[in-house]
């Protein structure tokens, strides 16, 4: 008797904790609608799409293909060309990622001093290339590498230097482009450390300096090992940024001289965009530069973790 | 800072805060190390002129007449100064069109953004439906795939629609990122619970207690969303760069390009300048108006990393 007064109950209860839940269910996936169109259209898609297209020759003007296999990569793996971008974009990394993140520390370090007054100045003025894009970066330096009238020669002079035509020169041109990618990140990276910085508790300072500890023993032993995440999550994001440089590029070299400064990221756009396109080629060059960037951005995710300090 | 800050102990580098003081004795900040303290400040402020250097370069360039800055570069930091490089660059080429694109092509970006963004992070902090992980981790893993993957299919695709050289070319794309959404997912999870189920108890439904409730409560989030979009979207590059090739279609970024590029032997460097920082120019008014926000969003994303 009890039993079968009950059963109903729950019985009704379980449809309608049922149909609840469904509704729930169409409500929220009405909620997410928007973003996983966008996401699924722009971002999943063009990942089959792309490498669809990267095993294909692509008519430059329309829309005939021809199916090649692999024959984009065993091209690309085999020419100079190729390797010439591979080794622009590795030299780049080099160049902009351990001196970017060092001065930022240095700077941040310095940003963290114990003073009475922080000035509002200091900061507006150090953090402000965070908001510069990179076509602005490129326009800006390409008046002060200006061989003539350009502000770095000029100053050269004062000192008795004879400044080189920096976007022209062989030598100088990937180096010219460097210093203007460091300039721009260095507000976004110093942010970064400063914000690593103060989280880092005062208590290991007290205890380090009643044992007498220097310094530079402190920001050794102390400050840069805890500060370690902080320094992982800049390398693989520098490293990132760095394979994806192009504004600056394209404003102040557009690859040249020759290929001196022609990254991964620029020939892609050359062999997709400019001239006869090779839209298949360079989906294949992309793909390529996709796999160096997912695999740092892995790291991330993964492995890395261990060798990082954590408080 | 009451319900707009930042969960789990995020940093707050706002300017009035107590700074960590690396060890330094709290007595002797006040006595011994005075000159050490006068040497920081006048250091950090050196490092500031040189890191802004470049930009403060560019705006007195542009107000420096055309003659004086080829005569000599430093002639700039000293008057007589003058609006000609403006009006040329104003008027040799349509920039005024340039910086209509711009606002609109960001804008319409900022507020789809955020708009997406606060619907999913809110499906995803409230509802339990079937298939969430999966589609959270859907959203995270566009994280992943760089930029230069899908932007020659993207191309190929808008172009097929018809939509290279109009704002919806220009927008489409990037209407919905993962960013915003793991971002506001966060701050939504962490409001009290007690909330939402008062709110139901008064019969309300999850669209107003998400207008009602969540969203004012997420206000630092929102906002921090909002400068990111703004600032990301103004400064887009290669996308605009090659989904148009209609003049009056450029973003301000690329009409900057375009004219410096364009001006082959003799360039004309005060009004190059004089364009750079007008595009500059929203930004930085940004830059100065809300650093605080974005310099914590900034820092946040950091130590979520």
């Amino acid at each position: 008797m009890a039993t079968t007064s009950v059963t109903p109950i729950r019985a009704g209860d379980a449809t309608a904790r049922r149909r609840r839940r469904r509704a729930e269910g169409l409500k929220a996936y009405t909620y997410l609608l928007p973003a996983l169109i966008v996401l699924g259209v722009f971002v999943y898609y063009p990942i089959i799409e792309s490498f669809r297209l990267s095993l294909n020759r692509v008519a430059p003007f329309g829309a005939a293909e021809i199916f090649l296999g692999f024959g984009h990569y065993e091209r690309l793996l085999t020419s100079s060309e190729f390797w010439n971008n591979v080794s622009v974009s590795l030299w780049f990394m080099v160049g902009t990622v351990p001196v970017g993140i060092g001065l930022a520390v240095a700077v941040a370090l310095l940003l963290s001093y114990p003073v009475s007054r922080m000035s509002w100045a200091h900061r507006t003025l150090i953090f402000v290339p965070v908001i510069i894009s990179s076509a602005i970066a490129g326009v800006l330096f390409r008046w002060l590498y200006n061989p003539v009238i350009g502000h770095i020669n000029t100053w050269l002079e004062v000192i008795g230097i004879d400044g080189p035509n920096w976007l022209t020169s062989r030598r100088w041109a990937l180096f010219a482009v460097t210093v203007a990618v460091v300039w721009r990140q260095l507000g976004f990276n110093v942010i970064i450390a400063l914000a690593g910085l103060q989280q880092i508790d005062d208590s290991y300072y007290e205890a380090a300096k009643v044992d007498g500890a220097s310094a530079g023993q402190r920001i050794r032993h102390i400050t840069l090992p805890l500060l370690s995440p902080t320094l992982f999550f800049l390398v693989v994001v520098n490293v990132i940024f760095s394979l994806q440089a192009f504004g600056e590029i394209d404003i102040l070299t557009q690859g040249g001289p020759g290929q001196a400064t022609e990254n991964l990221v620029y020939s892609v756009f050359v062999d997709g965009f400019v001239g006869t396109r090779f839209r298949g080629l360079a989906s294949a060059q992309a793909f390529l530069l996709a796999l160096m960037i997912v695999g740092v951005s892995f790291l991330q995710f993964r492995g890395f973790r261990k060798k990082v300090h954590y408080q | 800072m009451t319900a707009t800050s930042a969960p789990e102990g995020i940093t707050d580098l706002s300017l009035d805060r107590e700074l960590p003081t690396l060890g330094a004795d709290p007595t002797q900040r006040r006595r011994g190390l005075r000159s050490a303290e006068l040497w920081v400040q006048i250091s950090l402020f050196a490092i500031g002129l040189l890191v802004s250097l470049p930009i403060l370069v560019a705006i007195f360039t542009s107000f420096t007449p055309l003659p004086r800055i080829l005569a000599d570069a430093n002639s700039i930091w000293t008057p007589p100064w003058t609006f000609d490089n403006y009006v040329t660059a104003w008027t040799a080429t349509p920039f005024g069109r340039f910086m209509f694109n711009s606002f609109a092509q960001t804008g319409i970006i900022t507020l789809a953004t955020v708009l997406t963004s606060i619907f999913a992070g809110y499906a995803f902090a409230m509802f339990r439906f079937p298939g969430r992980n999966a589609a959270f981790a859907v959203v995270l893993g566009s994280l992943m795939v760089p930029f230069e993957l899908t932007f020659i299919p993207n191309f190929v695709l808008i172009s097929d629609l018809g939509w290279a050289n109009t704002f919806r070319g220009l927008t489409v794309p990037f209407l919905a990122n993962a960013f915003g959404i793991f971002l506001l997912r966060q701050f939504f999870l962490v409001l009290p619970k007690d909330l939402h189920d008062a709110a139901k108890i008064d019969g309300a439904s999850d669209w107003y207690y998400l207008w009602k409730v969540a969203v004012p409560l997420s206000k630092g989030a929102i906002s921090a969303l909002t400068i990111f979009s703004f600032l990301g979207a103004w400064n887009q590059y290669l996308w605009p760069l090659i989904i148009t090739n209609d003049e009056s279609m450029r973003t301000a970024q690329i009409g900057i390009r375009f004219f410096l590029i364009n001006q082959e032997a003799a360039i004309n460097w005060g009004a190059i300048m004089a364009g750079a920082t007008i595009v500059m120019l929203p930004t930085l008014a940004v830059f100065l108006v809300a650093q605080r926000q974005l310099v914590k969003g900034l820092a946040m994303s950091g130590l979520k990393g």
